[in-house]
């Protein structure tokens, strides 16, 4: 069965369902929480909480409103990306040393690509990007950056990061779009 | 609609992009949401560069640690959805004991895989009270969502509770590895005057220590328990709390099935 059928069982408290479900979306769940949140323990952690999450508010998932999978994911990122920032801010001294040996974020993309379709078509769109696009789509992304930090990181006024973050979305798009 | 209403209205429609890319946060956050409310070219764009922002996740799948599908399931067995606010209703109007039920005190314990009453009644206080209050507190019912969810994962938790013939219980979920516990009461109302119910962690031959206040139906979190902790008790106190226990306890609850006092 297809994640979407799944979540609308499980939305019904269909536990079975939910096993199953849990074998399509946790992988995905985890290796994103893990591209943003880095820590393997707190990774695990906010993968557990966004699961339980997805078991507690499935009733209230919309399937005309798009895919589960999107659903999932967008939980899990928001998440992430809480995590992130509530890390970050606790420990800011370490944060301003690592800048210092901060790669951009593509490099560090490309550095865990490993096989699959997916990954190569990601990665395939991406280099299709500007680098500014690129940048300020994945600083935000899989760093879990404001748009403000993300502006601040690249030197770049707010508006233009705004348009770079949009057009870079659109043009993904346009490249990913007939993949799904 | 002056000019620097419509800059910023201008300004607020901009922020679909790094809101589809969860990239904005505190009040800037806020005030976009309010605006998607009433924005329907916003609502639709941010609708689409969600999923545009959902195609980055692809490259990223990686297989999860095995444990977590054990602690994911169990912690499913225990959690109840989320409901509308009539079912809730309903809920807790199922938790009030019926005369039918045994006068005497009736502990209930058993491994946590296995959905207790104890367990259920922490669990559904937690929901219940995240479903009922308003949003800006969300953030921080969050971050003790998060603390009870570490309580309920630990591999040797376990849940017991305590319900006497007028429907006064106490209900807590312990891991004696973790030495912690979330307790939730019931049937206990609020304490009149500005008073409070505070949790005692009951040792043989020490004073009670005090584990915190109660705020309403929110449930507490409990740390550092000893080991040889043998009971949680719980009184009413005047406003702030006492240093020792000065009425004698409204319930109270054996810890050993939850794995201490042994
Ligand atoms: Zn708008």
């Amino acid at each position: 069965m297809e994640a979407d059928e799944l979540l609308v069982l499980v939305a019904g408290g269909d536990q079975k369902a939910f096993e199953e479900l849990y074998g399509l979306v946790s992988g995905p769940v985890f290796g994103l929480v893990r591209r943003v949140v880095r820590d393997p323990a707190q990774s695990e952690e906010v993968s557990q909480e966004v699961l339980l999450e997805l078991w507690r508010s499935a009733p209230r998932f919309d399937p005309g409103r798009g895919s589960a999978l999107s659903w999932i994911l967008t939980l899990a990122h928001r998440r992430a990306v809480d995590r992130v920032r509530s890390a970050r801010a606790a420990t800011e001294r370490e944060q301003r040393e690592g800048q210092r040996n901060h790669r951009p974020a593509f490099d560090q993309v490309a550095e865990e690509v490993e096989a699959g379709l997916e990954r190569e078509w990601v990665r395939r769109c991406l280099d299709r990007l500007t680098a500014l696009q690129r940048q300020s789509v994945t600083l935000a992304y899989y760093d879990g950056y404001t748009y403000r930090e993300v502006a601040e990181r690249l030197s770049l006024p707010l508006g233009t990061v705004k348009t770079r973050m949009r057009d870079g979305l659109t043009r993904l798009r346009d490249c990913l779009g007939g993949v799904a | 609609m002056s000019v620097l209403d419509r800059l910023l209205g201008r300004d607020l429609h901009s922020l679909a992009a790094p809101y589809a890319l969860d990239a904005l946060e505190g009040e800037e956050k806020r005030r976009f949401e309010r605006h998607l409310k009433g924005c329907h070219r916003c609502a639709e764009e941010v609708r689409a560069l969600t999923e545009d922002a959902v195609r980055l996740a692809w490259s990223t799948a990686a297989a999860p640690p095995a444990a977590l599908r054990d602690r994911v399931l169990t912690a499913v067995r225990l959690t109840p959805q989320e409901q509308s606010a009539r079912d809730l209703t309903r809920v807790r109007a199922a938790h009030q004991p019926t005369r039918a039920r045994a006068p005497r005190l009736r502990p209930l314990f058993a491994p946590l895989a296995t959905a207790t009453a104890a367990a259920a009644l922490v669990v559904a206080a937690l929901f219940a009270v995240q479903v009922t209050q308003a949003r800006d507190q969300l953030d921080q019912e969050r971050a003790q969502a998060r603390e009870i969810a570490h309580v309920l994962a630990a591999p040797d938790a376990r849940a017991t509770g305590e319900r006497d013939q007028s429907g006064r219980g106490i209900g807590v979920v312990a891991s004696a590895s973790e030495r912690r516990a979330v307790v939730t009461l019931s049937g206990l109302g609020t304490p009149s005057g500005g008073r409070v119910h505070q949790l005692w962690l009951m040792r043989p031959n020490e004073n009670p220590r005090s584990l915190g206040l109660f705020d309403g139906d929110t449930p507490l979190v409990a740390d550092g328990l000893d080991p040889n902790s043998t009971s949680l008790a719980v009184t009413v106190e005047p406003h702030g709390g006492s240093q020792q226990p000065t009425t004698s306890p409204v319930v109270q609850l054996a810890l050993e099935t939850v794995g201490f006092g042994e």
